[in-house]
């Protein structure tokens, strides 16, 4: 039997100590021992980006990151995306602009591009596209989810 | 956006929660106590099950069970939406790559995979059927025993099904043709790949059963699942939390029957929830190979049509007969021709169950049929938009005898394509276009019944057994309620997806339930205001036929206009109350249609397509994709323009890189996301543009007809149309990956070069 | 996924140790892009997993040192495609980095991972040949430089001995300038696994460095010193002729399903052609710089 270890992460900026088995995933104790659903599972290849979560500000595929290398690391999940309830500017133009549609992979997609409009703050369509490329939208609201990207860049801040 | 009425475009109700990640799929619902599952599973198309010996997996503490075929009812139950064929698990034999021989389940989903891979399976590969050709061989093996097929003549082979539908005479129509052309056409195997995999649970429920399933039709699951456990209607509760994208996958029960008895055995709640690769394994698009003969007078009419189209299903029917059944009916398309014959086969293999999927069994045979119209057209040196214009029927136009005659002015939705793509203005060397028309046949039986409950605040419950898989129903249905009853969207409630609160609905399926779901709501809304008119014209004194109610407002009269508040209030009183609509839609059966009944509307779409090819590498790019449905009336545009966009997308995947692709022994070799291929952000058209033709000319509510299906079917024939006007290479298998395109061209200049005439 | 332990050593010589101790049944883990999948679906079970991530002397970066532009074992490829050291002395280097995998992918996976892993299709390994690029190796028996050339065995194979840990990429930063271009062949635009890869690399000498991958058991470099193909007015014949003899060693797999061989080998002429093209207009233009 192998021992748990022992970290520590700041998660949607809330100090989190949490025992994890080694072979854990960061996407298996967001889910599990957290109970942060909203990074979802699908493909466990880091193909779908359903998994997507913010780590030290920057995006991964959380199937892909064992929970044990996240020790001491800053994480963002979708759900601190909103601030006490109310929903950030992307949030707000993902729902305006249509980019929801069955919402599996809208966690993900929201988190792809908080980074992307942190890196490029009025992104180009080639940035947009290859900076979404990673989260995979079967339902296919690609194009709605451009324009809720360029409605927030245009519109200020996140 | 603003706006909360018919024709707005609100934003999706249950948007918010799809936003902050609180929207609970069925994986995430926390379930105190439940164990996990895992299938058992072999890694050959088909073998025979010598023995199965769990010991060393029940030696895993946590390990609570091992459930095999012995462990259930004998003779095996089995089940499926047409044929009951499916066993809960394999008995004797697996019949696909992927067929469960066991379930295990543990305290923990790693536990349960760790003894899932100790569970020992002792078995015999044997010969499996995995193409066409493989399972019309005359020594082919039967993939079903004659005994589940009693009494079917065509129990000794593996043709399930013959689907012949005709008119006309089509020996004498070829007789006189002018131009006849013929071609072979392939579609191959295509996943849904809904980014949320398939998932199942179960758990004893005081003296009954709850269910919780990833599913379209929760209502025929609850009673499939009674069947099977002999348990009342009642005490068989189904929640059908929403699903994470269907797009048909989720239409029937999969491993919920094996979940369900797995629950019983230990006692307690049991959860299964799916891999990417095992939802592959559950689920795919029926195959097709098709021959399209078709010939034309001088002018370009078509005189006939001979359609033969073989499906390949898979081990079990599922639903996929009929698919093929009602999918290869409307196979000669929008035209008014003179005769047509059309053979379509359900062939049985060794293969995953295939079942529906958006489109049903109509775009696998679209693509033959309307490359086949192109191969006339330059046989005839006519101009592809104008043949299709000359052979399409109008409005009201018997184009399929017996059947629900044409119902919209189609022509104005292919002559809008046609315009904002610039047909016919010159194009730049390296590109083409193509265009294609589909139809599909919307619902021919439904039953949707519905509540709504107007609260005496004026808010509204709207109870409706639709499941909402991102298509938008909860928000169509919202909208109708705040049109019809007066209250604000965020004062509309939709429940769904939980079989004891809700009331019956058949399924959510064939684009229904804008029509039947919502005329089942707009009926149950104006029960209540009829109610209303009552409570007005006791209020009031006066007459209730002066009362109108209308628009969510109760006019009286003398003209005073007063919101239901203003009604609800003093006519209930100190006690409060409520009122309490019930709404019906009905769609009965016709015994002596070939279909069980005539469609309630048609989907029709046009796309055409503007597409630049890389002559030396073959890569396909879409410059230019305009796709128009004629959708009735739109309630909710933008939800529209979604649904017509993702169809068009998920086309595109079909078109160009989507396939399952087999090893010789029928084991599927690209399962999972790094060799399944699905577009991308970056996979898309340069210009995507879709719209919709609303005549308000359809059976639903306000004129509105189903849509979300139709931008799917003239895909591929467009996209490759546009190749073989860009290359020369006509290509009549998909996907279009760039190898085949790069292949198709250099056949066509060698062929150009020997000088043939092009192929 | 299968149990295993867990290390995180700070120090090299702690991480050699472990490596050393542990051999077959120790892996190391750096981005974990490869292994995590590989740990999953069962394909690698080691005993322990070894995260060099924390290492001192492991720590990401690229700086330049004698001569020589160095990127630490533990920089991933995002850094890679964007550090302006690598992006003007290895053009090639910074686009193979930049269409590996996703944005997420790129976050993670180490250009060390990359090449460790030794995938005949890794996108940076051409690059790296043609740049004459060593991988600096750290093990018991001290520092190894292993041009990474006399690094690739075969898939997943490499010259690494027991206990022998990457601790960093060099490429020499050249004399004279090689103007390079990495290019591929996919199945969609979106990101995937190459079927073909090829980088060309253009001197101002004349001398043209051409490695391709996914052709074969493991990526493969050539030269031409001819002058021919760096030449822009040499004749299409004298190009093909030399590209021919280039091109000799690639054996595509029948077995693999992105592609089949007569169109990997047909896509290697066209990619062969359209990336020399590019390296010739890069080095007259000076872009990009």
């Amino acid at each position: 039997m192998i021992a748990n270890v022992p970290i520590e992460v700041t998660v949607n900026g809330a100090r989190r100590a949490v025992d994890v088995a080694p072979n854990h995933t960061l996407l298996d104790v967001l889910r599990d021992d957290l109970a942060l659903t909203g990074a979802k599972e699908c493909c466990l290849v880091g193909e779908c980006g359903a998994c997507t979560v913010i780590v030290d500000g920057r995006t991964v595929d959380s199937c892909l990151v064992l929970a044990v290398e996240a020790d001491g690391s800053e994480i963002l999940t979708v759900e601190g995306l909103a601030d006490r309830g109310v929903l950030s500017p992307l949030q707000i133009a993902f729902l305006d602009e249509g980019a929801v549609q069955c919402g599996f992979c809208i966690p993900g997609q929201l988190l792809s591009a908080h980074v992307l409009l942190e890196e490029h703050p009025h992104p180009t369509q080639a940035e947009i596209e290859e900076g979404m490329a990673g989260n995979l939208c079967r339902c296919a609201c690609y194009e709605q989810i451009f324009d809720a990207i360029r409605t927030t860049a245009d519109g200020g801040d996140r | 956006m603003t706006g909360s009425r018919v024709g707005d475009s609100p934003n999706r109700v249950g948007g918010i929660d799809r936003v902050t990640g609180a929207q609970q799929y069925l994986a995430d619902l926390p379930v105190a106590d439940a164990l996990h599952a895992k299938l058992v599973t072999l890694d050959c198309a088909r073998a025979r099950i010598l023995g199965i010996d769990a010991s060393e997996a029940l030696a895993l503490p946590g390990v609570h069970l091992v459930m095999t075929a012995d462990d259930l009812p004998t003779p095996m139950p089995r089940y499926g939406p047409q044929n009951q064929d499916r066993p809960v698990l394999a008995v004797g034999e697996t019949k696909y790559h992927g067929d469960p021989v066991a379930l295990v389940v543990a305290d923990t989903r790693e536990l349960a995979e760790a003894a899932a891979r100790l569970v020992r399976v002792e078995h015999e590969e044997l010969p499996a059927v995995f193409t066409v050709a493989g399972a019309l061989a005359p020594d082919a093996p039967l993939v079903q025993d004659p005994s589940l097929r009693p009494g079917d003549r065509l129990a000794g082979g593996n043709v399930l099904t013959e689907h012949r539908v005709g008119w006309g005479d089509v020996d004498a129509e070829a007789a006189r043709a002018h131009v006849i052309v013929e071609g072979r056409y392939t579609f191959p195997m295509v996943t849904h790949f809904a980014i949320e995999p398939h998932a199942f649970m179960a758990a004893p429920d005081g003296d009954g059963l709850a269910v919780w399933s990833t599913i379209q039709h929760p209502n025929w699951l609850q009673k499939l699942i009674a069947g099977l456990v002999r348990m009342p209607l009642s005490k068989v509760r189904v929640y059908a939390p929403d699903p994470g994208g269907g797009f048909g996958g989720k239409q029937h029960t999969k491993h919920e029957p094996a979940v369900v008895f797995a629950a019983l055995k230990v006692g307690r709640a049991v959860r299964l929830v799916l891999t990417l690769e095992e939802s592959f394994q559950a689920a795919r698009r029926t195959a097709c190979e098709s021959r399209v003969r078709t010939g034309f007078d001088r002018d370009g009419r078509i005189l006939f049509q001979d359609i033969e189209a073989d499906y390949l299903i898979g081990a079990y029917a599922d639903i996929a007969d009929r698919v093929v059944g009602k999918g290869s009916y409307p196979a000669a398309g929008p035209y008014t021709i003179p005769a047509v014959r059309i053979l379509a086969r359900s062939i049985l293999s060794h293969t995953v169950p295939s079942t529906a999927f958006r489109g049903f069994g109509n775009p696998q045979i679209n693509w033959a049929v309307e490359s086949t119209l192109d191969e006339g057209a330059k046989a005839l040196g006519m101009d592809r938009l104008q043949i299709r214009l000359r052979n399409l029927a109008r409005k009201g136009d018997r184009f399929i005898p017996f059947d629900t005659p044409c119902d919209g002015d189609w022509e104005q939705t292919v002559r809008l394509a046609a315009e904002r793509i610039g047909w016919g203005t010159p194009l730049p060397a390296g590109r083409g276009r193509g265009i294609a028309l589909g139809i599909k046949s919307g619902p021919t039986t439904g039953l949707s019944y519905s509540i709504v409950r107007l609260l005496v605040d004026g808010s509204v419950v709207v109870y409706a057994g639709t499941s909402d898989m991102g298509q938008g129903a909860r928000t169509v249905l919202a909208q109708i309620a705040s049109q019809e009853l007066g209250a604000p969207l965020d004062w509309v409630t939709v429940v769904m997806g939980d079989t004891a609160v809700v009331p019956y609905d058949q399924q959510t399926s064939a684009s229904r339930s804008t029509v039947l779901m919502g005329n089942s709501v707009l009926a149950a809304c104006r029960d209540i205001q009829g109610k209303l008119r009552t409570m007005a014209a006791r209020l009031h004194a006066v007459d209730e036929a002066d009362v109108v109610v209308d628009a969510g407002l109760v006019r009286l009269p003398d003209g005073r206009r007063l919101t239901p508040v203003e009604v609800l209030k003093p006519g209930f009183g100190k006690l409060g109350g409520e009122l309490t609509g019930l709404g019906e839609a009905r769609k009965d059966a016709d015994p002596g249609h070939p279909l069980g009944g005539a469609p309630a509307f048609f989907e029709f779409n046009c796309t055409v397509i503007e597409a630049e090819v890389d002559r030396e590498t073959g890569d396909v790019t879409i410059d230019r994709h305009i796709t128009v449905s004629d959708v009735g009336k739109a309630i909710n545009p933008l939800q529209v323009r979604m649904q017509d966009e993702g169809a068009a997308i998920m086309g595109l995947g079909h078109t160009l890189m989507e396939h399952y692709i087999f090893d010789e022994r029928g084991r599927i070799r690209n399962l999972g996301a790094i060799d399944y291929r699905i577009p991308t952000s970056m996979d898309l058209p340069r210009e995507l543009h879709s719209e919709a033709v609303e005549n308000a000319d359809g059976p639903g509510p306000y004129g509105a007809k189903g849509m979300s299906e139709g931008a799917l079917l003239c895909v591929a024939p467009a996209v490759a149309a546009a190749v073989r006007e860009a290359t020369g290479a006509q290509i009549r298998d998909l996907p279009l990956t760039p190898e085949r395109v790069w292949r198709a061209i250099n056949e066509a200049a060698d062929a150009a070069e020997r000088g043939e005439a092009g192929s | 996924m299968h149990t295993f332990a867990y290390a995180r050593p700070t120090s090299l010589a702690e991480a050699v140790a472990i490596l050393e101790s542990h051999g077959q049944d120790a892996r190391v883990l750096a981005g974990g892009t490869d292994l995590i999948v590989r740990l999953r679906d069962g394909s690698v079970s080691p005993v322990i997993v070894v995260d060099v991530k924390r290492i001192a002397e492991l720590r990401p970066g690229i700086r330049e040192t004698d001569g020589c532009v160095v990127i630490g074992a533990t920089t991933v490829m995002t850094d890679v495609a964007a550090d302006p050291l690598v992006r003007r002395h290895f053009p090639a280097l910074a686009e193979a980095a930049a269409v590996v995998g996703s944005v997420q992918i790129r976050n993670r996976a180490t250009l060390a991972g990359n090449i460790c892993n030794a995938s005949p299709a890794a996108d940076t390994s051409p690059s790296l040949l043609v740049h004459g690029a060593s991988v600096v190796a750290e093990g018991p028996g001290g520092t190894r430089r292993i041009p990474v050339d006399d690094l690739f065995v075969r898939s997943g194979v490499t010259t690494l001995v027991r206990g022998e840990l990457v601790t960093a990429i060099e490429l020499p930063i050249p004399e004279r300038r090689i103007a390079s271009v990495h290019t591929r062949r996919t199945r969609r635009r979106g990101h995937d696994l190459a079927s073909v890869t090829l980088t060309c690399g253009v001197d101002t000498a004349g001398i043209t460095r051409i490695a391709y991958g996914s052709v074969g058991p493991r990526p493969v470099l050539r030269l031409d010193a001819t002058g021919i193909l760096a030449d822009p007015t040499s004749s299409e014949e004298a190009r093909a002729a030399i590209f021919e003899r280039i091109f000799a060693d690639a054996s595509p797999s029948v077995r693999s399903m992105r592609a089949g061989p007569e169109y990997r080998l047909a896509m290697l002429r066209v990619l062969g052609r359209r990336a020399l093209a590019t390296a010739q207009e890069r080095l007259a233009t000076g872009e990009p710089a």
